[in-house]
Parts: C-alpha cells; structure tokens; sequence
C-alpha cells in the first residue's frame, strides 16, 4: 500500500486496544494550532507589546542625551540603537505580517493561509527571537552593546527574527499566488492582499540579504566591537532609504481598502493604483544601496525622488474616493491616510538628501546619511500607524467586536503626533548639526524623548483598545456600530446583511468588490473589462 | 416536518478553486531568500578578497581541476532534472524515477567533490580567508544537499502516485530549487575558484 492512500477502516472490535489520549489543553492547542486567524491574532498582539517596548527604549535613550549620558551611561547609545532595529524587527514589520497573516486569505476568501505549519512557526520563531533580543539589550549586547556574549545572542536573535519574518512573508505571498478564488485574477485582488504580494518578496530578499551578514558576523566569532562594525557595515543599510520604505508598502494597501470599505464606492482607476503600490514597492529595494558610497550615486537619487510619485499618486485617487460624497469619521481612515503623509515626509528627506550628496554633494554641508534618523523615523512611524489602522480597521473580524472610535482616535492622534514630532525634530538635529552644540541638542532630545512618550502612548492606547474589543466580544456585548457591509470577501461573515438572504453565493469573483457586485446586483460593464 | 432557521446574516462564499501550485510559488519565494543570502556572501568574499589583494589564499593550493568537473556535474543534472519534470508532464513514471534517479546520483557526486577539495585545498577556520570561504562555499553545499532531500521527497510523493501530468507541481518545485543551486554554483565557480 502506498502511504498516501487512506488507511482501511478496521472498526473497533474487542481486541482493538482504545488509547484514551487525554485532550490537549488551551495552551497546547494554541501553540500548536496552524489557524491563520489564532496565529495572527497572536502576532498582532505580541508586536504590539514589543512595539511598546521599543519605544520606552528609545524615549529612554533619547532623556540620556538630554542629561549628557547622566541617566544610562553606557549603555544608552546600544539601547538607542537596539530600539531602531527593534522597532523594525519586533514592531512594525511583524505587526504589519500578523495582520497580514490574519486578513489576506480571508480577503482571497481561503479556509486557511498557505504552508499553516510553517506560518505557525514563523511566528513562535519570531517571538522566541524577539524575546533573546530584548534579553541581549539587557545583557549589554544587542546592537552595539559591549558585552561579547551579549552581543553575540543580538546578532543571533536579529537573524533569527528575520528568517521568521521571511517564513511568513512567504506563506503569505503564496496564499495570495495560490488560494484565489474563481476569476480573482491577480488585477482583481484586494489592496491589502496585493500590496502584501508586492512587500513579501521585497523583504525576503532583503532580510535574506542582512542575515547573511549576520551569518558571517557569527561563524568569525567576532566580538562585541567586531560585531558592531558587522551591524555597521552589512545590516544598518536596511534602517536607511531606499530600503526602509519597504516598511511602508502595506500601509498603501490598507489605506486603500479602509477607503473601499467606508465609502462603500469603487475606486477609480484600480489599476493605476495597484501598480503605483507596486513602484513604490520595487523603488523600496535598497539591498543595491548597501555600501555608503552607493547613497552618491545617481541610481540612488532617482530612488529616493521617485519613491514619492507613487505615494501621490495613491494619495490622489483616495482623495479622488473621499470628496465624491459623505464618508463616516472613522480613527482607521484618519491613522490610514495621515501614515501616507509621514512617509512622505520621509520622501522629502531623502530628497534633500539626495540634492546634497548627488554628485560631487556638499549643497547645504551635510554628510553623507546625516538626514536618515528622521527619514527612518518617518517611515517607521508612518508604517506603524497605517499598521495600527489597519488592526483597528479589521478589528471586528480579528476580535470579535469593533475598538472604541474614542480611544482609537486617542491612540492613533498620539501615534501621529509623537512619530511625527519625533522624526521632525531629528530632521531638524540633522540639518542644524546640534550635536555641535550641548544646550541645543540636549533640548532637541528632549522633545525626542516627548515624541517617544507620545509614541508609546499611542502603541499602548491601540493595545487596550484591541483588548477591549477582544472583552467585548467575549462578554457576548452588543457591538458598537450594528451590522457591518463590506466590499471585499473576508467581511462574508458575522454581521453582513445581503439582499440574497442566507443562501447567497457568489458564482464567480467578477471584480475586486464581490459583495459590493452582490449587493449591486452584478459587475459594472467597467469592472468587467 | 423539521423547522429549519435561517442563520442570521448571510455568509456568502467563493468559490473555491484547487490549490494552485503552491509547493510551486512557495519553492519560488524561499527559493529567491536563499539565492539572495548567497549573492550577498559571494559579494562579500569577493570584496574582502579585493582589499587583502595578493596574500588571499596564498598558502593554499586550489586546482581549477576539481571545480571544473563539479561544474559539468551540477550542469548535467540540470539535463536530468528538466527530463524528470518532461516525464512527468506526459505521466511517463517509469522516467520520471529514473531521472530523479540519476539527478540524485550527480547530486551526490557533486557533495562528494566538495568534500575532495575541502581536503585537497586545506583551508582551514582559523586562517583570515577560511569563514568567508567556508560561508560560501559550505552555505552552497547545504543548500545542494537540502536540494538533495527535496528530491528524495518528490520522488518519494512520485512513488506515492501524488504527481502526473495534472499535478507535476512537486516535481517542479523541485526542479526550481535544483536550478537555482546550478546557477549559484555557477556564480561561486567563477568568483571564488576561477578569479581565486
């Protein structure tokens, strides 16, 4: 017998020996679970968490430049270099894949995501690697720590992370390649869904890319000072543009779909702009740009401008979405299209950049990199905004019951406000060069470390927000806002009203809003083209 | 007559197609990860060797000899990898196995090779050149061997009856990764043996 076929029925006859296994328990059927939906839950919870932590690392930093090392001593220019890449590794990018690992094959209206296992355990890799990573900070290790040991887990965690977050983004990317329904063609896929297509090669070639510098960092068993160069010369590149803005490609596809879904409208021009989140996703592939000398060059200039076209353009058509008619004040739109404008901000830094090192450099005196703080500041801010939109936006189908409009607002103004103050006022060190000056720099941190508070404010405001949401809904409470009516097909659930009655189907997806064409009552003769 | 109740809201789902290809696309985007870490080590040796100039390798004797024939091995197995996935494309099983066969039998040849001229060339960790030349590589190795296992495990499925003419996915998939160690080989053979 081959060992793909079935096994035979036996029955239970008396000889048969019946092994009563006990049930698993609720932590072990977590653990083990391959549920996209548990498993994304998880991850959007956890980065959350590290989120927070992340920023409390940076605010720290930040108060121990403005009391002259007084408060940290040594260890706060490792800790404000660790909370970076943790913002990166254990924030924004695993919140933004947990999302994804949640939503994405609901939207492709898939009972499950691809490769369940493996996403499964790209997300206890990445907790396991995201919690030594915090470990080696504390340890003085993590990123430019000066304790060997120490330093040598961050390195470890670091690679670990990143080959967790890969795992995911290729389960991911092959939910979207492979679990579509009938006649949802690649042209016809949700924002979200596709934007995720778009970033998930994006970042594993960069993470792969990053950890085989890490690799060569830990089989030389370098040092804490040698592993720091390491960082220095084969990792920090992807904290820097173009390569940061990767971070940034789903907030464009979440944005969109917030839009779709509140305006309850088509969106002109579907195309245009799925290939605008597609240029902006190639123009983020930075692992070119790895060395300082390639931040010259006129192939790096032409990515940093060129980012932004489409960035203005998904700007343009949503605008376009908004002012044809009344659209309900919601946290998620305002967090969704105001991320859009800190990347922007971000843009417009490397512009300058890019005007001052262009060439032979030198137009307004600034050195190479000198601006990429508050660039990487920007984009990082902006994407965990859009991220947080997007759990708040989804919040319903991820906890069961709507956030509070109030405290998501709340969370998301404090977001906006403390990633923008933050970025801005690094903008602002960079250019005026205030490290020169003790009293200037000292205040200029001090609103760092505000912005940073701010920050946190928000991650945790979003966190209780969520958890609230998640209570409600376990309390069996009366959701805030009645029935919900979607465009997209991961809103086919709990709480969609359509005029078919109970046993609508759909026959075949005939444009990228199946619930919209049900409730339309067919494809507009545009769509179907 | 049973009363039946209509659940609360309407549900409506797509509808479902069969999973199309996606030990493929998976394969694809791993595939891609892998071959972007090796790019980047290659790249790295090549630009540490540049700065030591003349005194990279200079104690160890690295015959063209040796790479050259595992370049003729990797490459043939490219021609029976291909014939594998044909086969099976025209439900032709019995060389469908024999070429995963014969890919496997190039495949072990080709680890066999490395391990010759690991001990002919006798770089060791400890010298300057020895973790970026074993990072390379050994990184490759793993990978042909990883690629070896994959193999096994299609054929293996192939047995099992899992793939034909309307699901040669596996075989593909196998195919895919295959290549991509023939490619690399290709890139390491000229950067790290050829340029030396």
């Amino acid at each position: 017998m081959a060992l793909t076929e079935t096994r035979p029925d036996t029955g239970h006859g008396d000889d048969t020996v019946v092994v009563d296994r006990p049930a698993p328990t609720q932590i072990e059927r977590l653990v083990a679970t391959g549920d996209h939906l548990s498993n994304g839950r998880l991850q959007i919870g956890f980065s959350l968490v590290f989120l927070a932590v992340s920023a409390l690392g940076l605010g720290l930093a930040a108060l121990d430049r403005v009391t002259d090392d007084g408060l940290l001593g040594g260890i706060a220019e490792p800790l404000w270099a660790s909370s970076l890449v943790g913002l990166v590794l254990m924030g924004v990018v695993p919140l933004l894949l947990g999302l994804a690992i949640y939503v994405v094959p609901l939207q492709l209206g898939s009972p499950a995501i691809a490769f369940p296992r493996a996403a499964s355990l790209s997300m206890w890799s990445w907790l396991v690697g995201a919690v030594l990573f915090v470990t080696s900070v504390v340890l003085d290790g993590g990123v430019g720590g000066s304790d060997d040991d120490g330093a040598r887990i961050g390195n470890l965690s670091m690679g670990l992370m990143m080959v967790a977050l890969s795992l995911g983004a290729v389960c991911v990317a092959t939910t979207v390649m492979s679990h579509r329904p009938l006649g949802m063609k690649l042209a016809r896929v949700p924002f979200f869904s596709w934007s995720m297509l778009v970033a998930a090669p994006i970042w594993i070639l960069t993470f792969a890319s990053a950890v085989a510098h890490i690799f060569v960092g830990q089989i030389t068993q370098a040092d804490a000072e040698a592993l720091s160069a390491n960082f220095d010369a084969g990792v920090s590149w992807m904290l820097r543009s173009p390569s940061i803005y990767m971070l940034a490609i789903p907030v464009l596809g979440i944005a969109a779909d917030v839009v779709v879904h509140l305006t309850g409208r088509r969106l002109a021009a579907y195309g245009a702009l799925q290939g605008a989140i597609a240029a902006f996703g190639v123009l983020s592939f930075g692992a070119w740009a790895q060395s300082s000398p390639a931040g010259q060059t006129i192939i790096w200039v032409v990515f940093a401008v060129a980012a932004g076209l489409p960035l203005l353009a998904m700007l343009g058509g949503l605008g376009d979405a908004l002012r044809r008619g009344r659209v309900p004040a919601a946290a998620a739109l305002g967090a969704a299209v105001l991320a859009h404008l800190l990347v922007l901000g971000a843009v417009l830094a490397a512009a300058l950049q890019a005007l001052d090192t262009a060439g032979s450099g030198d137009l307004f005196g600034l050195g190479t990199d000198a601006l990429e703080a508050g660039l990487f500041m920007f984009v990082v801010s902006g994407a965990a905004l859009g991220g947080i939109a997007g759990v708040l936006h989804w919040g319903e189908r991820i906890f069961g019951a709507p956030a509070k409009e109030a405290l998501s607002g709340v969370a998301g103004a404090a977001l906006l406000l403390g990633g923008g103050l933050m970025a801005t006022v690094l903008l602002v060190e960079s250019i005026a060069q205030a490290a020169r000056n003790g009293l200037v720099a000292g205040v200029l941190y001090g609103a760092v470390a505000v912005g940073a508070a701010l920050f946190l404010v928000g991650v945790l405001g979003a966190l209780v927000a969520v958890l609230g949401a998640a209570r409600t809904s376990h309390e069996g409470s009366p959701a805030e806002g009645g029935d919900v009516i979607g465009s997209t097909l991961e809103w086919s659930g709990r709480g969609v009203a359509l005029p078919g009655g109970p046993s609508t189907e759909l026959a075949a997806v005939g444009s990228p809003y199946p619930l919209l064409d049900l409730r339309d009552g067919g494809v507009p003769d545009e769509e179907t083209k | 007559m049973a009363e039946t109740t209509a659940p609360a809201a309407a549900a409506p789902t797509a509808p479902v197609l069969p999973r199309r290809r996606e030990l493929l696309f998976g394969t694809a985007f791993g595939t891609a990860g892998v071959v972007m870490a090796l790019v980047t080590l290659v790249g790295t040796y090549i630009a540490t060797r540049d700065a030591a100039g003349a005194a990279w390798l200079a104690e160890n004797e690295i015959p063209l000899t040796q790479p050259n024939m595992q370049l003729v091995t990797l490459g043939m197995s490219a021609v029976t990898m291909q014939w594998a996935v044909w086969s099976i494309g025209r439900d032709d099983r019995y060389y469908t196995y024999l070429a995963l066969g014969v890919t496997l039998l190039l495949g072990v040849a080709f680890v066999n090779q490395t391990t010759f001229l690991y001990d002919f060339a006798e770089v060791t960790i400890a010298q300057t050149e020895g973790p970026l030349f074993y990072a390379v590589t050994a990184g490759h190795l793993a990978m042909v061997v990883a690629g070896i296992v994959f193999i096994v495990l299609m054929a293996f499925r192939a047995l099992g009856g899992q793939f034909s003419s309307r699901q040669p996915d596996g075989i593909a998939a196998a195919a895919l990764f295959w290549y991509a160690c023939i490619g690399l080989y290709a890139l390491i053979w000229f950067a790290v043996y050829v340029q030396k």
